[in-house]
């Protein structure tokens, strides 16, 4: 390809919109910038929450200020004032109708094609919990689900109705000192999703939450809880996004899921925070921590996810097979184009005897961006025969990215078996050819390869997912040939 | 370094003059052109850090780097490597395999370096591991850091156990199981052995692999 063509196509892709930039005008609610235990008595007052969890929040956040921000990743991380954050915003409820959502807000979902009223029989297969900055503004599909004696509810709501469950689940898998961003995150979460699955239970229908950053200068902090009781099943999805800003805005989640004996979830993820512009200004710092536990024997939880946006992501799904022949999966496809950086990856703790887990992780990167694996897989003297197998492929567009793999593998067991390969390639002009050869143009021709390269991770999304994917990574890399 | 191909022996051993066996430089510089070819051999016995950097710094350089490492009782034998591809068009290939027997704990640290702009490098490495008693440890951490594009590179890591289904094949051959396991280990390493001709060292490694199988 010639300089010119080149120049083109690189001029077209800066030009692409985000197009979940938009800002959505409604009233919101703030409390003052800055974090200090009077913030987090009032983000807890404001939430009316019982004193227990005043207590885990301060304790928290005792933990966090001796905490020091981690810097082993492969990340240029910007320094973070933690002053200069909203930790809070709420969209205004009007006083009158509680229960009806704000148009305004119904009209951001919309156009997020999210849809946050059960009249869409269409997409009704799906039960959604929308977060909108700091607040769950509505959960579909709730009735029916609670037939089944399934809880799904915001996080907020949890507290208030469920008490029980949230605090005997609550930090079980991801302690509150764990991490510095989990320490934060458990001082000052605002809302997320409830989730529990009883006793043998299938849920009937994939759950999803949804979750956006809207107001400027704002963090979003979400905690997830997810339980699924012996012998259950289900399918979990979450989804992202935030308007366009030229100041860097943090999201620090916490995601937590209980897999007890015989029971299996499956929790899907389509990141598209807002990736910053064409020359890095703005984009959201993802600092996320996830993590699952296979409590019980036979359980399985498998994590996929796919990544596009994000200026920063860090973010390490993880899960600790504790049960007796538990699995897990961990399937990821990172992009990063202009100059994101990823350092993601996974954790596979093998306690339990024949436990077993299974990586695959592609990474795509383009332009100036850095993209890492970082993955630990830890066999445990207990592990007797635990099997592992990662797979960690690179694929390079252009000559000013880069693609790291970090894999740390330690066995403690004569018996288990760890096999680790990864692999850095770039599409080779003999694959462009050949497709230009059929009539594709370049463009076209790398959508199709790079797909074709994520086929075996974008297969095991739900079919909604799955399909927003593959016009993601599409949309995320136009252009990025060269 | 001269240009041609010269291959450089270094083996640890607990037997050598007051344990002051001789280490391999901790850092290297390969030109153009020039081939670097190095085995690194650790017997039952030794306690060692191999730090080893090697730089890559002209076109046409090429490393072959190999290895093993046959730990045991309280031996710790940690490898960290840096192959540091500064320059386009140059090869390097790793090959390790180790051995943890008694209460062993072995490292590997291997980390594949290529430079913005150099281009067409080729990187391999390859580490397995065979982990042998409940009390041994085995920690591998290959990493690739890759800043060009057009590379071929490449790392696999494996820890693991003798195969069963082989040692029945040769017990129900004839061969008792602890030949059987001697067997399987000396074919495990015997790829990063290959092109060396030393006799007698052949023969001290294969009896401190015997000395492993119990």
């Amino acid at each position: 390809m010639d300089q010119k063509e080149e120049d083109k196509i690189i001029e077209n892709v800066t030009s692409q919109e985000y197009k979940e930039g938009f800002v959505t005008d409604i009233r919101q609610d703030f409390i003052p910038k800055g974090l200090n235990e009077d913030i987090i008595k009032m983000i807890s007052a404001l939430k009316h929450e019982p004193d227990w969890l005043l207590e885990f929040r301060l304790d928290a956040f005792r933990k966090w200020q001796k905490m020091e921000m981690p810097r082993w990743g492969h990340l240029d991380m910007p320094e973070i004032d933690f002053q200069d954050i909203i930790y809070y915003a709420a969209p205004k409820r009007d006083e009158d109708r509680p229960k009806e959502i704000d148009p305004k807000l119904e009209e951001t979902f919309e156009k997020l094609g999210i849809p946050v009223r059960e009249r869409e029989a269409l997409a009704g297969v799906v039960a959604v919990d929308a977060v909108f900055d700091s607040v769950s503004v509505a959960t579909t599909f709730r009735a029916s689900l609670a037939e089944k004696g399934i809880i799904f509810c915001s996080f907020s709501e949890a507290v208030r109705e469920h008490p029980d469950l949230v605090r005997k689940y609550l930090a079980s898998v991801v302690p509150v000192g764990d991490n510095y961003f989990a320490a934060l995150n458990s001082a000052v979460f605002s809302d997320g999703s409830f989730c529990y699955i009883p006793k043998g239970v299938k849920c009937p229908m994939d759950l999803s939450s949804y979750f956006r950053i809207n107001a400027a200068g704002t963090g979003q902090f979400e905690r997830t809880l997810i339980v699924a009781e012996e012998g259950s099943s289900l399918s979990y999805m979450e989804g992202c996004t935030a308007p366009m800003r030229d100041e860097n805005q943090l999201h620090a989640a916490v995601v937590e899921i209980v897999v007890e004996k015989d029971a299996d979830v499956k929790y899907s993820t389509v990141q598209n925070w807002y990736p910053g512009d064409a020359e890095g200004r703005g984009g959201i710092l993802n600092l996320v921590t996830k993590r699952g536990i296979c409590k019980g024997s036979g359980a399985h939880l498998s994590w996929t996810q796919v990544e596009t946006g994000s200026a920063i992501t860090w973010k390490y799904p993880s899960t600790i097979l504790k049960g007796d022949y538990s699995s897990s999966e961990f399937y990821s496809v990172a992009v990063t184009n202009n100059y994101q950086q990823a350092d993601t990856g996974t954790k596979m703790i093998h306690i339990g005897r024949g436990t077993k887990s299974r990586i695959v992780s592609k990474g795509i990167s383009a332009g100036h961006s850095q993209n890492s694996y970082r993955g630990l897989v830890r066999m445990n003297s207990g592990a007797v025969g635990a099997r592992n197998y990662s797979q960690c492929d690179s694929l390079l567009i252009g000559s000013k990215c880069g693609a790291h793999t970090f894999p740390d593998i330690r066995s403690y067991n004569p018996t288990a078996i760890v096999e680790h390969e990864a692999t850095t390639s770039k599409i080779s002009d003999e694959q462009l050819f050949y497709c230009n050869q059929r009539g594709l143009n370049e463009e076209d021709a790398v959508g199709l390869i790079v797909n074709g390269y994520a086929h075996e991770v974008l297969s095991r999304l739900p079919m909604e997912f799955a399909v927003e994917a593959t016009k993601l990574l599409q949309v995320s890399l136009e252009g990025s040939i060269g | 370094m001269g240009s041609s191909s010269s291959k450089k022996v270094y083996v640890l051993s607990a037997e050598s003059s007051a344990g002051a066996f001789v280490k391999p430089p901790s850092r290297l510089t390969v030109g153009a052109r020039e081939t670097l070819d190095m085995t690194v051999i650790v017997l039952p016995g030794v306690s060692a850090d191999i730090p080893l950097t090697i730089d890559l710094t002209g076109l046409g350089a090429e490393v072959n780097l190999k290895g093993i490492y046959l730990s045991t009782g309280t031996d710790e034998v940690s490898f960290s490597i840096t192959m540091n591809h500064l320059v386009g068009g140059c090869r390097s290939r790793q090959l390790f395999n180790g051995l943890a027997s008694g209460s062993a704990k072995c490292s590997f640290f291997g980390k594949i370096i290529v430079a913005p702009d150099a281009q067409q490098t080729e990187a391999y490495q390859e580490n397995h591991n065979i982990v042998l008693t409940d009390e041994a440890s085995v920690n591998t951490k290959p990493q690739l850091e890759i800043y060009a594009d057009d590379v071929k590179c490449s790392h696999g890591a494996t820890v693991g156990k003798l195969n069963e289904d082989e040692q029945f094949y040769m017990r129900s051959r004839g061969i008792p199981e602890d030949e059987a396991k001697v067997l399987q280990m000396i074919s495990f390493v015997a790829p990063v052995l290959n092109g060396l001709e030393d006799e007698a060292l052949m023969a001290r490694i294969e009896s401190a692999i015997r000395s492993l199988a119990i």
